[in-house]
C-alpha cells in the first residue's frame, strides 16, 4: 500500500489509551494502612493542640444584663437611649491562673450581624483609602451623606455602629494599662485605610450608632474602627479591644470599670468581656485539638474494624466466584 | 459566443426582448435539504435552457455553480452562533442569572456568573467556528476544482464555482461531473459512457449512461461550440433516478430521459472524455438536494441527565423558598443597626412589607446559589466526547482495516456513551456479516468428502478449544473468485485416480450443464465471466471449469463443455449436450433440473437442489451412501456452508417423449402455467440416483462468528434483518452463532401451503384477511409458548425467524405488542424478505416500544432508514458506497471492529461521562450547599460566603481540568480485558453507573463534605486563631474554606479515578496549586488596583468591595497554625466518609470490573498488547462454557441450503423481457452494465 495514501492512524499511547497509569486497588490492606496511618498521626497532632488550648487561659464575663441598673431592669432599651443616666459598671473579674503577657482584651457580641447583606455592603473602600473619593458613598446606603448633601467619613452601616463601650483595668488599685496600638492586621491598616484620611461628618446628625471618632487623626491610625471594619464571619464574634503588657498573677481580682454604652439591648444582643492569653494555635480553641482527636480514634477504630472483617469475613482478592455473571450461573 | 463575454457584465436590454419570453415561467424552488428517498413536489412550470448561450441563461438568473454547506458567513456568525447557543435551556438559564445579577438584588456581582458564562460561550462558539471553517475549507476546495468549458472554441479550464447553467463542458476520465449535465458526446463509440455512482447511492457497479444520436459528434471544440440546442425540462428536484425533458435541436424535439444526465458527484470511468451541457447547478443539482442533514441524535445519558437537572433546579427553588421564608421572618426593625426600616430603590429589606422581602429574596437567593446547576457541565461534556471521537475511535489501530486502508470513523461525538448501552443490534447482512462472495468450499462425491479448507466457524470452534488454526493457504489452492478449494485427490485431473471417477464425471458434468448460467467475453478459460442470477450457481460453475470441465458457450438448444477426458490424458475435447428441458428454479420447488441428450444418445435428467428435496425423490436402496451423505451434509451445515445435492436419473427415449408432450403442453397452458409446470416437472423429477453435494460458503465477513458470540456475551441482542430469503437467513444465522440447535426456534412464515392456496386465489382482498388472521395466530401461540418456556426451568434460549410479508402484518397496531414482547423474550431474531422501509419500523419497535438502546449497522443505501431510526447508527465503509456511511453516527470497516467500538470505547465512554457527570453534581453540589449552610447565620439575608471571583472561577478554573481529564483517560479494566469479560459491558445495559441511586448516594455524600468542610471552616471563627490574639474576618474564614473545599473536591477526584497517570496527577496537583496560586496574586491585586482593572472598576463598582475584602487575606491566614491544621483535617474528614463507602463497596459488594482488576492486578499492561491476538489462554467462565460445549449432544439437524437470493427468479424474466416488479433501490442497478440488452430509448425522428 501507498506510504503516503495511508489512513492509517499513527500509535501514540495517548491515542491508543495505554498512558503508562497507576492503578491503585482499594485492598483492605489498603484501607487498613491508611486508616492507621491518618489515627496515629492525628492523635498526636490532636493532643498537642490540645494541651496548647489547654495553657491558654481565658476569662469572659458578660455584662450586658449585669450593668443595666435595677430600676431599668424591665426597659434596658430605655436606659440605653437615655444620654442623662451614668452608664459606668464596675465589675470584679476572679483571675484563676496566671496571666502572662501579652493579655488580650476583647469584647464579644453576640446576636450582632454583622454578616448581613446589607451591613457587609455598606461600605465605601475607595472612601476610605483615597481622600479625594470621599464622595464615593453610593454603596454606603442608608449612611452615606448628611442631610445637607455633605459626604460622611467614613460612611456606611458598619462605621456608623462603631462599638463604643470602653473598659478601664485595674488590679489591687493599680491600673492596668490597655495597649489599643497594633490591635489591627496590618494589611489592613497600609492598604485599607488611607494615612491622609480624617474623618468627616462623623455621628454628627440623627440616630448616634456608637463610638465617634476624632477628625484629627488619620483613619490609618483609628484601629477601633479597622478592627471593627474587618466585618465577622458569624453574629457571634470577638474583637480585639487592647493588650495588656503585663501579667497578671493568678487569683488577683480584676475591677473593671465599664462604660456601658452600646445598645445590643434593643436586639437582644449579648456583651461579654474577654481577657486571654494565647500560644502557637491562638486562643483557646479545644475545637481544633478535639476533632483531630475525634478523628484520630474514628479512623483507628476503622481500622481495627477492617482488620476483624479481613479476619472474619475475608474475601480473596480476585475471586472469580463473585463475578455476576458466575453468581447467577447461566442455565 | 458573444453571451460568453458578457455574462459577467450587466444585462444588456436588448437582449431581454428576444430571449426573455420563454423564461418567464421559471424558478420558484426552495432548497432547502430534504432527507433521500422523499420526491420534494415539484414547482410548476420547467426550465428552459440555451445551450452555449450564457447571456440568453443570464435573464432566468440559475444559481451559480458554487456550494456552500457551511452553517455561518463573517456577519451571522455572532448572532447566529448565540442565538444557537442560547437555544439551550441551561444557557439560557445563565443567561438569566447574569442578568439577574446585574440587579440590586443579586448579592453576587455580576461577574460572578458573566466571566463562566463568557467562557463557556467563548469556547462553543470556537468550536463552532472551527467545524464552519474546516466545511468552508471543504467547500472551498470542491468550488475550485476546475473543469474544461468551451470558450472561443477551445476548452478553457474554470474553477466550478464560475460555472453556468447552459454552459458546455468537457469532463476526462475518472474526473467528477461538476454539475447535472446532459451528455451530448462521448470519445466512445455509439455516445456511450460509464459512471461511478458511488458517491450517490452507494453502488459501485458502473452505470451505462447513452447520449443522444443527434448530438453525438459534438465532441472536438470547434464542432462543439456549433451546438446550439434549446432544453426543456423539469424543474430541479430530489430524485435521482427520474428525469424528464426535450431537446430542441434544429427545430426537432428529442425526449430526454434518465439515461442522457449525468449527476454531479459521480465520476466518469472507462470513456476518455465526454461532452456535456449544463442543466442544474450548484444547490440545485440533485445530489445536493438530496443532501442529507445527519439527524442529531442526544444520547439517552444526556436525557437522563436533563432530568437530574431540572431535579437539581427543583433543589434550587426549595433552597431559595427556605432561604426566602427565613428573610422574611428575619426582616426586623429591632436589628437598628441594619437601619431596616429606611429604604432606598429596594425594598428588599423592608420590615413592612414582608411579602416584598419574601419574593425579592426568592431572586437573591436564585442568583447566589445559581452555581448548583453546573454551568460547564455542558460544555466540558462536549470537549471530552469531542477529543474520545476524533483522538480515540478515529485514530485505533484495533479498528483499522488495512486492506481497505479504512481507519473507524465517528461521525458524531454526541453517541460515544451510547455505545456503551446498546442492548439490540440490528445487522443487514449482506455486506454486513457476509462479503456477498460465494465459494466453491467442499463437496463430497458419492459418500466421499473432498476439500480441505477450514471454515470461519470451525476456527471458532477450534479457539474455543484452545488449538490455533491458521488458515492453510498453499500454493495448490486454486484461488478464483467462487473458488477455494482444495484438494490433490480432485485437481488437475487426479480424480481419475479416486474409488469411483464415474461418480466424478457425473459429478463435474452436472456441475457444467445443470444451470442457467450465461457465458460472457472470451472463449478461454482466464477471461470468461459467468453471468448468473446468484452468485452461488456462478461458483458452481467455476468449480466445474477448474475440475476440467469448462461451460464456454450456449445456445438455446445447446451447451458447450471443454473436457479434459479420461481416455485422452492431458487433451481437451470440446462436447456438446442438447438442453432439451430446463426445469426452473423457483422457491416451492427448491431444486433445478435440466434434461440433455449427450452426442451419444444418452438421455440424461441432471438435477440439483435443496437436500431434503432431493432425498424425497432419489430411488430406493444405497441406503448406505444417503445416511453417510446425510450424515456429511449436516457437518457442513454445521460449518455455515451453504449446501446442495447433485442427483441424475437416466431416461430412456420413450418416457421421455411422453413426458415431454405433457410438458409443452403444460408450458403453453394460458392459466396457473406455473403451477401446472410444477406438476409436470414432478413426473420426471424421481427415481433420482444421488451423486454427492456441493457445500458453498457464504463467505463471512471475518471474525463475524466470534464477534457475535462477545457480543451476545456482553448481552447484546443481536437481529439480522436481511433482504434474503428465509433459508439464506438461516442458514446465516447459523453459521454466525445466532442461532443453534439448542435453540425453541419460532418460525412465522408467509411460504406456508395454506397461504400459499389462498394467495393462489389471487383475491388480494382475501389473502390480507388470511394472512392476518395466520400472523395473529401464530404470534400468539409462539408468544404463549414462548412464556411458558420463559417461566420454566429449562432455561432453553429462543429464537424468532419471521419473513417481511408477515412481519408487515404483525406490525399492525394490534399485534405489535405481541410481537414485541415475543420479540424481546428472543435472545435471537432474524427478519427475511424485508424492505428497507421494515427494517426502520422494526428497529423504531424495539427503541419506541421497548425503549431500549438499539444500535444498527449496514452498508447499503437500502440501510438507510434503519440506521438513521436507531440511536446508534453504525455504517460500514470501505466496500461500498457512502449511503449508509454518510446516514450513520459511526463508521467501521468490519462488522468485527463492532466488539471494539461498543466493549471498549462505548463501554469506557459510558464509564468516564457517567463519572463526569456525577462529579460535575457533587461538586457544584457541594460549592452551593456550603452557601446555603452560611445564609442559616447571616440571617438569611444572602450574603455570599466567597468572593465573586472565587465563585466565578471555581467552575471554570479550580476543578475543570481534572474532570476533563478523568473523563478522557480514566479506564477500569484495559481494553483486550474489555474483550475478555463482555460481560462487564452488562453494566452499561443496565444503567448501572448513572441512575437515581447513584444520584442519591453522592448527594448525601455532597451533604456530608458541605457540612463538614462548612462547620470546620468556621467553628473557631470567634476565637482569636492567630497568636497576635488577631480576629479573623468573614473574608478569612471564607478563604480559608474555600482553600479546604478545592483540595477536597480536588481529592474526591482522584479517589473516583481508576487509573492515575501522570496527567491526572499534574491536573489535580495543578488545580490545588493553580488556586493557591491564584489567590496569592489576587490578595495583593488590591496595591496594584489601577494598573489592571480600571476599566472594569469604571462600570462595576462593586469591584472596590471585592479586592477589598480577599485583600491580603491568605497571608493572613498563613500566620496562622490554624490554617495549616485545618487544610489537612478538613479534607480527611470530609473524604474520610467516601472512603469508608468505597472500602466497604468494594469489600462486601464488588462490582464486576473490581474483581477483573483484581484478578490481573498483578499483571502489566501490555503496550499494544490488543493489537495481537488475545492467546488461548482461556477464563474460568471460558473454561465452563467449554466444558458445557463438550457435552454429548444431539448432532445438528441443519444442513445449509444455496441456491437462492434475492432477484433469482426475476433474471430469467429480464432476460425474456419481461419486468419483474421493481424494488426502489433497484432502479440503478438495472440499468447497470450486465444488462447490455436495455436500450436507451431513440430520439423520435
Amino acid at each position: 500500500m501507498d506510504h503516503k495514501n495511508s489512513k492509517k492512524p499513527t500509535y501514540s499511547r495517548f491515542s491508543q489509551q495505554e498512558l503508562p497509569a497507576w492503578k491503585p486497588i482499594l485492598t483492605p490492606g489498603w484501607a487498613i494502612a491508611s486508616f492507621i496511618t491518618i489515627g496515629t498521626l492525628f492523635i498526636p497532632i490532636g493532643l498537642l493542640a490540645l494541651s496548647a488550648s489547654d495553657n491558654v487561659v481565658e476569662i469572659s464575663d458578660r455584662y450586658d444584663e449585669v450593668c443595666v441598673p435595677d430600676d431599668y431592669s424591665s426597659k434596658a432599651e430605655s436606659y440605653i437611649q437615655n444620654p442623662d443616666v451614668k452608664k459606668t459598671c464596675i465589675r470584679t473579674i476572679k483571675v484563676p491562673k496566671k496571666l502572662v503577657a501579652p493579655i488580650f482584651v476583647y469584647y464579644q457580641l453576640e446576636n450582632f450581624y454583622q454578616n448581613h447583606r446589607r451591613y457587609v455592603k455598606s461600605r465605601s473602600n475607595k472612601q476610605l483609602r483615597d481622600p479625594k473619593a470621599e464622595d464615593d458613598t453610593h454603596d454606603c446606603f442608608p449612611k452615606s451623606k448628611t442631610k445637607d448633601g455633605k459626604p460622611i467619613v467614613p460612611c456606611g452601616l458598619i462605621a456608623w455602629s462603631l462599638f463604643n463601650d470602653t473598659y478601664k483595668l485595674s488590679t489591687r488599685g493599680k491600673e492596668i494599662s490597655i495597649n489599643k496600638k497594633g490591635i489591627a492586621w496590618k494589611s489592613d491598616r497600609k492598604a485599607k485605610f488611607g494615612s491622609n484620611v480624617y474623618p468627616k461628618n462623623f455621628q454628627k446628625e440623627g440616630l448616634i450608632g456608637g463610638a465617634t471618632l476624632d477628625e484629627q487623626i488619620p483613619l490609618s491610625e483609628q484601629e477601633d474602627l479597622i478592627v471593627w471594619m474587618r466585618t465577622a464571619a458569624l453574629p457571634k464574634f470577638r474583637k480585639l479591644y487592647g493588650k495588656i503588657e503585663t501579667d497578671i498573677e493568678a487569683h488577683d481580682s480584676i475591677k473593671v470599670e465599664i462604660e456601658n454604652n452600646y445598645n445590643t439591648y434593643k436586639f437582644g444582643g449579648r456583651k461579654k468581656l474577654v481577657l486571654s492569653t494565647t500560644t502557637w494555635i491562638g486562643g483557646k480553641n479545644d475545637f481544633v485539638g478535639m476533632a483531630y482527636i475525634g478523628v484520630g480514634g474514628i479512623c483507628l477504630f476503622m481500622g481495627i474494624n477492617f482488620i476483624l472483617l479481613y479476619v472474619f469475613r475475608p474475601r480473596r482478592l480476585g475471586d472469580p466466584s463473585y463475578l455476576s455473571w458466575n453468581r447467577h450461573p447461566i442455565a | 459566443m458573444t453571451g460568453w463575454r458578457r455574462s459577467s457584465g450587466s444585462r444588456q436590454s436588448g437582449d431581454s426582448a428576444s430571449a426573455g419570453a420563454p423564461l418567464a415561467v421559471d424558478r420558484s424552488v426552495s432548497s432547502s435539504t430534504i432527507r433521500l428517498g422523499r420526491v420534494q413536489p415539484q414547482a410548476p412550470g420547467h426550465r428552459t435552457v440555451f445551450c452555449n448561450d450564457r447571456e440568453a441563461n443570464y435573464l432566468a438568473k440559475y444559481k451559480g455553480n458554487g456550494v456552500s454547506t457551511t452553517k455561518y458567513n463573517v456577519a451571522t456568525f455572532l448572532p447566529k452562533g448565540l442565538y444557537e447557543q442560547f437555544r439551550r435551556v441551561a444557557n439560557l438559564y445563565f443567561l438569566t442569572i447574569s442578568c439577574l445579577s446585574f440587579t440590586p438584588v443579586s448579592p453576587v456581582s455580576p461577574i460572578t456568573n458573566v466571566i463562566p458564562l463568557s467562557l463557556v460561550l467563548f469556547v462553543s462558539l470556537v468550536k463552532e467556528a472551527f467545524e464552519d471553517w474546516k466545511r468552508l475549507q471543504n467547500d472551498m476546495t470542491i468550488n475550485n476544482s476546475s473543469v474544461d468549458v468551451l470558450q472561443e472554441q477551445r476548452w478553457e479550464s474554470i474553477p466550478w464555482k464560475k460555472l453556468q447553467v447552459g454552459d458546455i463542458v468537457r469532463v476526462k476520465q475518472d474526473g467528477f461531473f461538476p454539475a447535472d449535465l446532459l451528455l451530448l458526446a462521448s470519445t466512445n463509440p455509439d455516445g456511450v459512457c460509464y459512471t461511478e455512482t458511488a458517491n450517490l447511492d452507494g453502488e459501485t457497479n458502473l452505470k451505462i449512461r447513452k447520449a443522444l444520436e443527434k448530438t453525438w459528434d459534438y465532441v472536438a471544440p470547434e464542432k462543439a461550440s456549433e451546438f446550439k440546442g434549446e432544453i426543456h425540462c423539469e424543474q430541479p428536484n430530489n430524485s435521482l433516478y427520474t428525469f424528464t425533458g426535450n431537446l430542441m435541436l434544429q427545430k426537432q424535439t428529442i425526449p430526454i430521459g434518465p439515461n442522457q444526465i449525468l449527476l454531479r458527484g459521480c465520476s466518469l470511468r472507462n470513456t476518455q472524455y465526454i461532452v456535456g451541457a449544463v442543466i442544474f447547478t450548484g444547490h440545485e443539482t440533485k445530489v445536493m438536494m438530496n443532501a442529507m442533514n445527519v439527524p442529531s441524535k442526544r444520547s439517552t445519558l444526556e436525557r437522563k441527565l436533563d432530568k437530574v437537572i431540572a431535579t437539581l433546579f427543583g433543589v434550587l427553588l426549595s433552597m431559595c423558598l427556605i432561604g426566602a421564608i427565613g428573610s422574611a421572618v428575619f426582616v426586623n426593625k429591632k436589628y437598628h443597626y441594619l437601619e431596616l426600616w429606611i429604604n432606598g430603590d429596594s425594598q428588599q429589606f423592608n420590615p413592612n412589607n414582608r411579602f416584598v422581602v419574601f419574593v425579592l429574596s426568592i431572586f437573591t437567593l436564585i442568583t447566589l446559589y445559581s452555581p448548583i446547576i453546573p454551568i460547564s457541565l455542558y460544555v466540558s461534556i462536549e470537549m471530552i466526547k469531542f477529543i474520545q471521537s476524533t483522538k480515540f475511535i478515529n485514530n485505533d489501530l484495533r479498528m483499522y482495516h488495512s486492506e481497505t486502508n479504512t481507519p473507524a470513523l465517528a461521525r458524531t461525538s454526541n453517541l460515544n456513551e451510547e455505545l456503551g448501552q446498546v442492548e439490540y443490534i440490528f445487522s443487514d447482512k449482506t455486506g454486513t456479516l457476509t462479503r456477498n462472495l460465494m465459494e466453491f468450499f467442499k463437496c463430497s462425491i458419492d459418500g466421499e468428502m473432498y476439500g480441505t479448507g477450514v471454515t470461519e466457524i470451525e476456527m471458532g470452534a477450534a479457539k474455543r478449544n484452545g488449538v490455533n488454526i491458521k488458515e492453510k493457504t498453499s500454493s495448490s489452492t486454486a484461488r478464483e473468485k467462487g473458488f477455494n478449494f482444495d484438494d490433490a485427490r480432485l485437481m488437475h485431473g487426479a480424480w481419475r485416480n479416486e474409488p469411483n471417477p464415474d461418480m466424478c464425471k457425473e459429478f463435474f458434468r452436472c456441475l457444467a450443464i445443470c444451470h442457467t448460467v450465461l457465458p460472457e467475453g472470451e472463449e478461454s478459460p482466464e477471461k470468461l465471466r459467468y453471468q448468473a442470477a446468484s452468485p452461488d450457481e456462478a461458483a458452481l460453475v467455476t468449480a466445474a471449469k477448474n475440475f476440467g470441465f469448462f461451460f464456454y458457450r450456449r445456445t438455446p438448444t445447446m451447451v458447450y463443455v471443454r473436457e479434459s477426458h479420461v481416455e485422452k490424458m492431458g487433451k481437451v475435447q470440446d462436447v456438446t449436450y442438447e438442453i432439451l428441458n430446463v426445469l426452473e428454479f423457483n422457491s416451492t420447488r427448491k431444486r433445478q433440473s435440466v434434461v440433455c441428450r449427450y452426442g451419444d444418445g444418452r438421455l440424461v435428467l441432471y438435477c440439483k437442489g435443496a437436500d431434503n428435496v432431493i432425498y424425497e425423490r432419489l430411488t430406493s436402496g444405497n441406503d448406505e451412501l444417503k445416511k453417510i451423505s446425510r450424515e456429511q451434509l449436516e457437518q457442513y451445515g454445521e460449518a455455515g456452508l451453504r449446501t446442495l445435492c447433485l442427483a441424475y436419473r437416466d431416461l430412456n427415449p420413450e418416457t421421455y417423449e411422453s413426458w415431454n408432450e405433457k410438458f409443452i403442453q403444460a408450458k403453453s397452458s394460458l392459466r396457473d402455467r406455473e403451477r401446472k409446470l410444477d406438476e409436470v416437472a414432478e413426473l420426471i423429477e424421481k427415481d433420482l440416483t444421488l451423486i454427492g453435494c456441493t457445500a458453498i460458503e457464504d463467505k463471512l465477513q471475518e471474525g463475524v462468528p466470534s464477534s457475535i458470540e462477545i457480543l451476545s456475551r456482553a448481552g447484546i441482542k443481536i437481529w439480522v434483518l436481511t433482504g434474503d430469503k428465509l433459508e439464506t437467513a438461516i442458514n446465516i444465522a447459523y453459521a454466525c452463532k445466532l442461532i443453534n440447535n439448542d435453540m425453541k426456534q419460532f418460525v412465522i412464515s408467509s411460504e406456508t401451503d395454506a397461504i400459499r392456496e389462498v394467495e393462489s386465489r389471487d383475491d388480494q382482498v382475501e389473502i390480507a384477511q388470511f394472512i392476518r388472521e395466520t400472523v395473529k395466530n401464530e404470534l400468539q401461540k409462539c408468544h404463549e409458548e414462548a412464556q411458558s418456556i420463559i417461566h420454566g426451568s429449562t432455561g432453553q434460549k429462543l429464537s424468532l425467524l419471521i419473513d417481511g410479508k408477515c412481519l408487515m402484518y404483525a406490525l399492525d397496531p394490534n399485534l405489535r405488542s405481541t410481537l414485541l414482547s415475543l420479540s424481546l423474550s428472543c435472545s435471537s431474531v432474524v427478519c427475511c424478505r424485508v424492505s428497507p422501509l421494515q427494517k426502520a419500523q422494526v428497529t423504531r419497535l424495539v427503541r419506541k416500544g421497548a425503549n431500549k438502546i438499539t444500535l444498527s449497522i449496514g452498508d447499503g443505501a437500502n440501510d438507510v432508514g434503519m440506521i438513521q431510526a436507531a440511536h446508534v447508527g453504525v455504517g460500514i465503509s470501505g466496500m461500498e458506497g457512502m449511503q449508509a456511511v454518510m446516514a450513520s453516527d459511526f463508521a467501521i470497516a468490519q462488522f468485527r471492529f463492532l466488539t471494539d467500538l461498543l466493549l471498549v470505547h462505548g463501554r469506557w465512554s459510558y464509564l468516564r461521562l457517567c463519572k463526569v457527570v456525577s462529579y460535575f453534581f457533587y461538586k457544584n453540589l457541594t460549592f452551593t450547599l456550603t452557601q446555603f449552610w452560611y445564609n442559616f447565620q447571616t440571617g438569611y439575608s444572602g450574603q455570599r460566603f466567597y468572593d465573586d471571583w472565587f465563585q466565578s472561577l471555581y467552575n471554570v478554573f479550580f476543578t475543570a481540568l481534572p474532570v476533563i481529564i478523568l473523563g478522557l483517560l480514566d479506564k477500569d479494566v484495559s481494553a483486550s480485558l474489555s474483550k475478555k469479560y463482555p460481560q462487564l459491558y452488562k453494566k452499561g445495559i443496565e444503567n448501572a453507573f448513572f441512575n437515581w441511586k447513584v444520584v442519591g448516594t453522592l448527594a448525601c455524600f455532597s451533604v456530608y463534605q458541605s457540612v463538614i468542610v462548612y462547620n470546620f471552616a468556621i467553628a473557631s471563627s470567634t476565637t482569636g486563631l492567630a497568636s497576635a490574639g488577631k480576629i479573623l474576618g468573614l473574608w478569612d474564614i471564607s478563604t480559608a474554606a474555600f482553600t479546604c473545599l478545592v483540595i477536597t473536591v480536588n481529592l474526591r477526584l482522584l479517589m473516583m479515578c481508576n487509573t492515575v497517570t501522570r496527567w491526572h496527577s499534574i491536573s489535580v496537583i495543578g488545580s490545588i496549586l493553580g488556586w493557591f496560586l491564584f489567590i496569592f496574586i489576587y490578595s495583593l491585586v488590591f496595591v496594584n488596583k489601577d494598573l489592571f482593572f480600571r476599566i472594569y472598576i469604571s462600570w462595576s463598582y462593586k469591584i472596590g468591595d471585592v479586592f477589598q475584602g480577599t485583600y491580603f487575606t491568605i497571608y493572613v491566614l498563613m500566620s496562622t497554625a490554624y490554617f495549616y491544621l485545618m487544610a489537612i483535617l478538613v479534607p480527611i474528614v470530609a473524604l474520610l466518609g467516601d472512603f469508608l463507602y468505597q472500602g466497604a463497596q468494594r469489600w462486601f459488594y464488588p462490582h464486576d470490573y473490581q474483581i477483573v482488576q483484581e484478578i490481573h492486578r498483578h499483571e502489566p499492561e501490555a503496550i499494544g498488547a490488543g493489537l495481537l491476538e488475545v492467546g488461548s489462554q482461556l477464563t474460568p467462565e471460558e473454561e465452563r462454557r467449554y466444558a458445557f460445549a463438550l457435552l454429548p449432544r444431539e448432532r445438528s439437524k441443519h444442513t445449509g441450503f444455496a441456491f437462492d437470493s434475492p432477484g433469482y427468479e426475476s433474471f430469467f424474466a429480464t432476460q425474456q423481457g419481461v419486468t419483474a416488479p421493481q424494488k426502489p433501490w433497484d432502479v440503478i442497478r438495472r440499468a447497470s452494465m450486465r444488462h447490455k440488452t436495455k436500450s436507451p430509448r431513440h430520439s423520435q425522428q
